[in-house]
């Protein structure tokens, strides 16, 4: 899926802290360098508190970034913009957030939650037409017309995850974030969304960022996967390649805790844990590709260290 | 082995404006010493409400236990009253919560919360009670414990505050620990860690667990049999290998093949269609079969009884009986059964 290498966004050491200047200052993203093609699905993961959610909603600047640049098709999403600039922006880039319960507006119709957008970027001639696009968006996320006229408070997690789809794709984005789309689910439901925006992606030629915890979800869905730890992406490879070939210790440990469905693996499983005292502290660690199309953040010496290691698997 | 637990077609209804909810249909269930039970199912399948059953912890009104026995050391649970039931609540029965930010008192240091029941359970003087906190909290692995015991709730990482209550749960030496989803708010880095601990701990105080949770990964770590719960009933039973390897029911099936694991590259997921039974209007028949594709004509009619597919697995379904037809399980089903440990053998 990852065949066209056109680069959608850029995103170059991009920082965001909060609480500048005070004792209490926090770094949630501090230099953050990567790349989201075109068509791709990029998954990023990480331990709770690792920025993964700044990261996303810094992109689509929900937060101003305090450093470093977001380039979506060779644009500046940050930075001084006119009203007009930005709604063409936003109009590219949309969200879908976690907690289904609490993104929806609980006095608002789900007619007028998915026509917001349309309304707001005159997408619609007439009341015809707006209803029509509407009734076209629930069916696409596998709703009907009669949920119109409803309020969120009439549906169930699955079915309001996918009225926040539905306003998602209501203005034709080209990129949607997904922050953690699935996990406030239930096992059943979260199978019927992941193949929902499979679909979708198919169809309209959606590129995704998708942020999750669940490594398994997120392996299955995602061409790509980027590993983040404390504020910083430590790795970033092929999704096959990630969990085949995992160097950096962090992903290691990452990997080895998920719980699979197979009894007989995780008798015989063995954790390993992550020692952030184990690395060379001799210079600032940069991000380098070991092999093509995979990254690891690593010092030199580290990296001639993980090098070696590859080639002994190999051998 | 020897049974600790019995439950025995437990009913309970929750009454509301709407009409009744059976939230639970009929549950029969054995625990045995020393086993990890794991009870697993979609929300509103019936699986916290069960355990909460247990507990006595059904709010009454609205509910109301409607039928059924939950019989421990002789006694019947769902008969008690609740004087006698603050007894075995904490000191012989004890739960750990799902999330560790709301089940501790925001206002109370750890060591009392920890002191509390050990106070009033094992009549235990404070010193005495103090020595043992600070013993426990060791046991769940809590750094600087003389320090800590000190401390409050918000002063504790997610991680470190489901430890505390695990220290808390384990205060009296229950004998049956109810575990309600208790990794589910954690990072799965800790969560490895929590369940490792859990695992260690049961060996050393020899109880027995009930565990329920959602994520399949997890109930293949922790636990030697697992009941699988729909629309309020229990619709397959057996060891973790029958679950896992050998499923019987079409929701297992489903719910085995919605959940992907490393090696599925499938174009599609498997998606159990449909939603969850509307438990105020239960349906007649099998609850599952209206998002069943292998349903039947009997599965809208009749309910399935449990058929015995061996000595430890049990299966509520038609497909079960001697006159329905052979069908294939979904192939990622197919697939994960080729990978149990039996079948290598015999290849």
């Amino acid at each position: 899926m990852a065949g066209t290498q056109e680069k959608l966004l850029e995103i170059q050491n991009l920082k965001q802290h909060f609480n500048i200047g005070k004792p209490n200052e926090v770094k949630a993203v501090d230099g953050l360098t990567f790349d989201i093609y075109k068509g791709e699905t990029l998954g990023l993961v990480g331990e709770s508190g690792c920025g993964k959610s700044t990261t996303g909603r810094t992109i689509i600047r929900l937060y101003d970034a305090t450093d470093g640049k977001v380039v979506f098709k060779g644009e500046d999403v940050h930075g001084k913009k006119n009203r007009s600039q930005l709604k063409s922006l936003n109009r590219k880039m949309q969200m879908i957030f976690q907690d289904p319960y609490a993104s929806l507006n609980p006095r608002m119709k789900v007619e007028d939650i998915i026509a917001e957008g349309i309304d707001i970027h005159g997408l619609a001639k007439n009341k015809e037409e707006r209803k029509q696009k509407v009734v076209d968006l629930l069916e696409q996320v596998g709703l009907n017309k009669e949920h119109a006229n409803r309020y969120p408070h009439e549906f169930s997690g699955g079915q309001r995850q996918r009225i926040g789809i539905a306003r998602a794709l209501a203005v034709d984005p080209e990129f949607i974030i997904a922050d953690e789309p699935i996990s406030a689910l239930d096992v059943s439901i979260q199978a019927q969304v992941v193949n929902l925006l499979k679909d979708l992606q198919k169809q309209h030629k959606l590129t995704y960022l998708f942020i999750a915890h669940d490594l398994s979800m997120v392996k299955y869905i995602s061409d790509r996967i980027g590993v983040m730890y404390f504020g910083n992406m430590v790795e970033l490879a092929d999704a096959d390649e990630l969990y085949s070939n995992p160097i950096h210790p962090y992903t290691k440990s990452l990997l080895s805790a998920i719980p699979l469905p197979d009894p007989d693996y995780e008798r015989n499983r063995r954790r390993i844990a992550y020692d952030p005292s184990q690395h060379d502290t001799s210079e600032e660690p940069e991000f380098r590709e070991i092999r093509p199309r995979h990254w690891v953040l690593c010092t030199t010496k580290e990296f001639e260290a993980y090098k070696q290691e590859f080639q002994n698997k190999e051998s | 082995m020897e049974k600790i637990l019995e439950i025995k077609d437990l009913k309970v209804h929750f009454n509301t404006f709407a009409g009744t909810v059976q939230a639970v249909r009929g549950v029969s269930l054995d625990l045995y010493k020393g086993e990890t039970l794991a009870i697993v199912g979609e929300s509103g399948s019936g699986k916290s409400v069960t355990s909460k059953a247990l507990m006595g912890l059904i709010p009454k009104p609205p509910g109301e236990i409607a039928g059924g026995e939950i019989l421990f050391e002789g006694k019947d649970l769902a008969k008690l009253t609740e004087k006698e039931m603050q007894n075995v609540r904490g000191a012989d029965i004890s739960m750990i919560f799902q999330d560790p930010m709301t089940s501790l008192n925001p206002t109370m240091t750890i060591g009392k919360q920890i002191m509390e029941g050990i106070i009033k359970h094992r009549k235990l003087g404070k010193t005495e009670a103090h020595k043992l906190a600070l013993e426990l909290l060791k046991l769940v692995g809590i750094p600087n414990p003389d320090v800590r015991i000190k401390q409050y709730p918000h002063q504790f990482s997610g991680g470190m505050r489901q430890r505390v209550v695990i220290a808390i749960a384990l205060a009296c030496n229950p004998k049956i620990l109810i575990a309600d989803e208790p990794t589910t708010a954690l990072d799965v880095t800790i969560q490895a860690q929590i369940l490792d601990l859990m695992k260690n701990l049961q060996k050393q105080v020899d109880t027995s667990i009930i565990f329920i949770t959602h994520d399949l990964g997890v109930v293949a770590n922790v636990a030697d049999r697992v009941a699988v719960m729909y629309g309020g009933k229990i619709v397959e039973i057996g060891t973790v290998d029958d679950i896992f390897y050998n499923p019987q029911h079409p929701y297992t099936w489903g719910l085995i093949s919605s959940m992907p694991d490393l090696d599925t590259n499938e174009d599609e997921l498997y998606a159990i269609p449909g939603s969850p039974p509307d438990l105020l209007n239960p349906p007649i028949g099998d609850a599952f079969a209206p998002r069943n594709p292998f349903a039947m004509k009997i599965d809208l009619e009749q309910e399935p009884p449990m058929f015995k597919v061996s000595e430890t697995h049990y299966a509520a379904t038609w497909l079960l009986h001697p006159d329905a037809p052979k069908v294939e399980p979904p192939e990622a089903v197919k697939k994960r059964m080729k990978k149990s440990p039996n079948k290598k053998e015999e290849n």
